[in-house]
């Protein structure tokens, strides 16, 4: 699965996961903010729902530059693997992350057949990627023991979460990316 | 102990406990790991360092599952406490004792782990300070054209993938000159061993792990 | 076979636009070789051509280039930071002979033996990201060393390192070459120091290049140590009113002092070139009063703490036209560049102008439809100064803000901002190794040698 890819690609993918963690610190550190806002109420997992779809960009705007079959997984692996080299808060399981968030970035391509880049891929990979996470989350973080309601609410924001940036957002990188003719195919 | 193989026990430890709600075997799992960082010199700054980063998601969790689930379940929420500790801890276990490179040529030569992926992330790792560094410049071109570009705005992330596209055909020109093909064999000048005694600590480590999830339920 | 051979080469990184069109060159083994021409003229590209890179990585080609067949090449690139895989010289150069299947019993002495040519050992272990651009290029030789290379090229190795290195890269290169025989290309714009090392040089014009013979080579390399500009500036009165003052100002890098401690002004609304020899800090200087990097000691602005002024606030006073051009958009097209400053800008000189013209104040057809990026070096470097000037900071760094502009360029550049600043008054800090007819364009002239930064007064040669 991965043989056509060359050492160039498995470089760019890996900056580009340094990149957005980079960005993610350099900004601030919205995470632990957002959390502490949302404790008293009851809602502090919510943080990560909220923020969780900055942590899969990688992916789909991997699967979009590169558009070959695993891309969008390898992106996504590939930051997680460099987010836990560089010593990131959730160690180890991060590795664990970057496998599920990489599988549910990936079925978008692959639900279309690795043949149609545009909104409907990103709508599918951002729809498999909020399932596959919260189903990962539900055993890690313990959301089996959260309140129904709350997860209802929480599924909710979490796949606007994962709309807003694997899809808007990835989508209008693409689109600076393919005006400036730099994405050789 | 061999890297490639701590890391598989590391994620096998996580895995399993993600799965399970054990406060007791979470925190012996805790002390166990605690106690091997102190073999490899942990500093008090890293202490501190695992200590704080957990609190605050942990507080978030045990808050919600303890104060607002159905019915308040403080007990599980403290598990759940125990557990990001736990994830933590073994993280630290993993990034302190063993570098990028030592992991790197371990998965290469035990596990055959093709050489372009291994050096790949490596030489993307080794050029972090000029990628922070780029990001923080284009900021600041920003600020002086008169924008502010935030973590949302699409061009920070376009200026950044641009450099990123010349750096990576920058280092794959460097690597090629250097004498790497993908695909060629290569010798090696640090030996990475790997004993059938490392097998032998993981699954002991396992079979215990099981032991006491079974014993303390 | 006793040389490199080039038969009707053609190379074009774009379809339809060669950048080396038809080459045909002899190159002589076992000889020094600089090919000598302007930025942007093909010299990296016929590097990169012979080292085989190209056309793997980019562009098309057509023509041959015959090599001696078991010659091993090794290249030591222009910028000393990308040009390594691992995080330290030893780990770089395990890398390297790994990579060759060297014997792993072999390897360590290998490595020793390397880093000893080059006298490097006590930095063996250290971070390459804490390392000088000069011990960089050392460490890159080493690795060069290491692979046997027989044939060595070098892309403007000396861009950024200074001048003690530079020496000691060239007096190891001569050792070499008087001892095995290896053959050495380097491209350089600049041709200065090179009469005791080089024998011939290759000339690029129009993208045409040619062999010159060894007289003829010598001759030129004679008249380039010859050159020089005259630059008469005064030293500024006590009086004049500062807009920027270090205070007990020094900066250090890499355990080695860049800039000795230094209380200094620079003057508003006046032009102030700053000169000194490669790697002696000049870009530092410029970086640390747009905050971009750390320094000891206070910069003030208008008298307050640069540090302590928002950042917003700060970017609205003080602009720096970035070395590397690219840095400095933040667009996909040129009139989108345009429209960002026309729309932020400040300097009312340029007010209300479109963006054609705009772009024909400096010379420019109407680019505004094309992708910046696909633009010649020296098209982004008129657009990119165009759009600084037009944001009408009180104070406009400028680090190496010509290069690559040809003459008609430079000179309609100049007048630009000498008008512009005759309406808007701007204070500016050149950093330039260009120094044609900046005579009566600068005011002041502030030169950093032996870190030592001071106003020169009274008429100077600048070499």
């Amino acid at each position: 699965m991965f043989r056509q890819f060359h050492l160039k690609d498995i470089i760019l993918l890996a900056i580009i996961g340094i990149i957005f963690g980079v960005i993610y610190l350099v900004t601030g550190i919205i995470y632990n903010g957002l959390t502490i806002a949302l404790t008293p109420f009851g809602y502090g997992p919510m943080a990560n729902d909220i923020t969780l779809g900055i942590w899969c960009m990688a992916g789909p705007l991997a699967g979009f530059m590169l558009r070959l079959p695993g891309a969008s997984f390898l992106g996504e692996f590939l930051s997680a693997v460099v987010e836990m080299l560089l010593g990131d808060q959730w160690g180890v399981t991060t590795l664990l992350s970057g496998l599920v968030q990489g599988i549910g970035t990936e079925l978008g391509f692959t639900f279309t057949l690795y043949k149609m880049y545009n909104w409907v891929t990103l709508l599918l990979s951002a729809t498999a990627t909020t399932i596959f996470t919260f189903a990962w989350d539900w055993f890690r973080n313990g959301y089996s023991h959260f309140p129904f309601s709350m997860l209802v609410v929480m599924l909710i924001v979490r796949w606007l979460s994962m709309l807003f940036f694997t899809g808007i957002l990835v989508k209008l990188i693409i689109n600076l990316l393919n005006r400036s003719h730099v994405l050789a195919r | 102990m061999n890297p490639s193989v701590k890391l598989l026990l590391l994620l096998l430890i996580s895995l399993e406990i993600s799965f399970t709600d054990n406060l007791t075997v979470n925190l012996i799992l805790i002390v166990c790991l605690f106690i091997v960082l102190l073999f490899h010199h942990l500093t008090w700054r890293q202490f501190w360092c695992l200590m704080i980063i957990p609190l605050i998601p942990g507080i978030a969790v045990l808050i919600t599952i303890g104060g607002y689930g159905s019915p308040h379940n403080w007990l599980t929420g403290w598990s759940m406490v125990s557990r990001f500790y736990v994830y933590v801890f073994a993280g630290g276990v993993m990034t302190f004792t063993t570098s990028p490179l030592l992991l790197a040529r371990s998965l290469e030569q035990n596990f055959h782990l093709p050489s372009k992926f291994a050096y790949g992330t490596l030489a993307a790792l080794n050029i972090l300070p000029k990628i922070k560094q780029t990001v923080i410049s284009i900021r600041i071109a920003g600020k002086m054209r008169g924008i502010n570009l935030h973590w949302w705005s699409p061009r920070l992330y376009f200026k950044a993938i641009l450099s990123a596209i010349r750096w990576s055909d920058q280092l794959a020109q460097a690597m090629k000159t250097h004498g790497f093909r993908e695909g060629q064999p290569r010798t090696t000048a640090v030996k990475v061993s790997l004993y059938w005694t490392d097998w032998i600590i993981l699954i002991i480590s396992m079979v215990l792990l099981q032991f006491l999830l079974i014993a303390l339920h | 076979m006793e040389k490199i051979l080039i038969q009707n080469l053609t190379f074009a990184y774009k379809e339809g636009q060669p950048i080396l069109d038809d080459v045909n060159l002899e190159l002589p083994l076992h000889t020094s070789i600089l090919l000598s021409g302007p930025i942007g003229c093909g010299k990296t590209t016929l590097l990169k051509l012979i080292a085989g890179l190209f056309p793997k990585y980019g562009g098309t080609c057509s023509g041959k280039i015959k090599l001696p067949h078991d010659q091993r090449i090794g290249m030591l690139f222009q910028d000393p930071a990308m040009q390594f895989t691992m995080d330290t010289p030893q780990h770089e150069l395990e890398f390297t002979l790994e990579n060759l299947q060297v014997p792993h019993n072999e390897i360590s002495n290998q490595v020793k033996a390397a880093l000893a040519f080059v006298n490097l050992q006590n930095v063996a272990h250290q971070k390459l990201t804490t390392l000088s651009g000069g011990q960089l290029q050392r460490v890159a030789l080493a690795v060069i060393i290491a692979m046997k290379a027989e044939i060595i090229l070098l892309d403007e190795p000396f861009a950024s390192i200074d001048e003690p290195n530079r020496q000691f890269l060239l007096q190891k290169l001569a050792q070499l070459q008087s001892q095995k025989g290896i053959t050495i290309i380097i491209s350089d714009h600049n041709l200065r120091n090179y009469q005791n090392f080089i024998q011939f040089i290759v000339q690029f014009h129009e993208h045409q290049v040619k062999l010159l013979s060894s007289n003829a080579s010598h001759q030129l390399l004679m008249n380039a140590n010859q050159h020089s500009t005259n630059l008469s500036t005064n030293l500024p009165p006590q009086t004049d009113p500062s807009i920027i003052k270090l205070h007990n100002f020094s900066i250090t890098r890499n355990q080695l002092s860049l800039i000795g401690v230094t209380n200094l002004k620079l003057i508003q609304n006046k032009v102030t070139l700053l000169t000194g020899p490669s790697g002696s800090g000049k870009s530092t200087l410029l970086k640390s009063i747009a905050k971009l990097t750390s320094y000891s000691g206070q910069i003030t602005y208008d008298g307050n703490n640069i540090q302590k002024i928002f950042p917003g606030k700060y970017y609205s006073q003080v602009g720096l036209i970035f070395q590397e051009t690219n840095q400095q958009f933040l667009n996909v097209t040129v009139g989108e560049e345009l429209s960002l400053s026309i729309k932020n800008g400040g300097n009312t000189f340029f007010k209300g102008k479109s963006s054609q013209e705009l772009l024909a104040m400096v010379g420019l057809p109407d680019l505004t439809e094309r992708v910046i990026y696909s633009l010649s070096g020296g098209q982004r470097k008129l657009i990119q100064n165009l759009i600084m000037l037009m944001m009408g900071q009180k104070l406009l760094l400028m680090d190496e803000p010509f290069t690559g502009l040809d003459q008609p360029s430079l000179k309609k550049l100049l007048a630009l901002i000498k008008k512009s600043r005759q309406q808007f008054p701007q204070a500016l800090l050149i950093v330039s190794h260009q120094l044609d007819f900046l005579e009566g364009f600068v005011d002041y002239h502030l030169s950093l040698t032996d870190q030592q930064l001071t106003y020169q007064g009274g008429s100077q040669n600048e070499s």
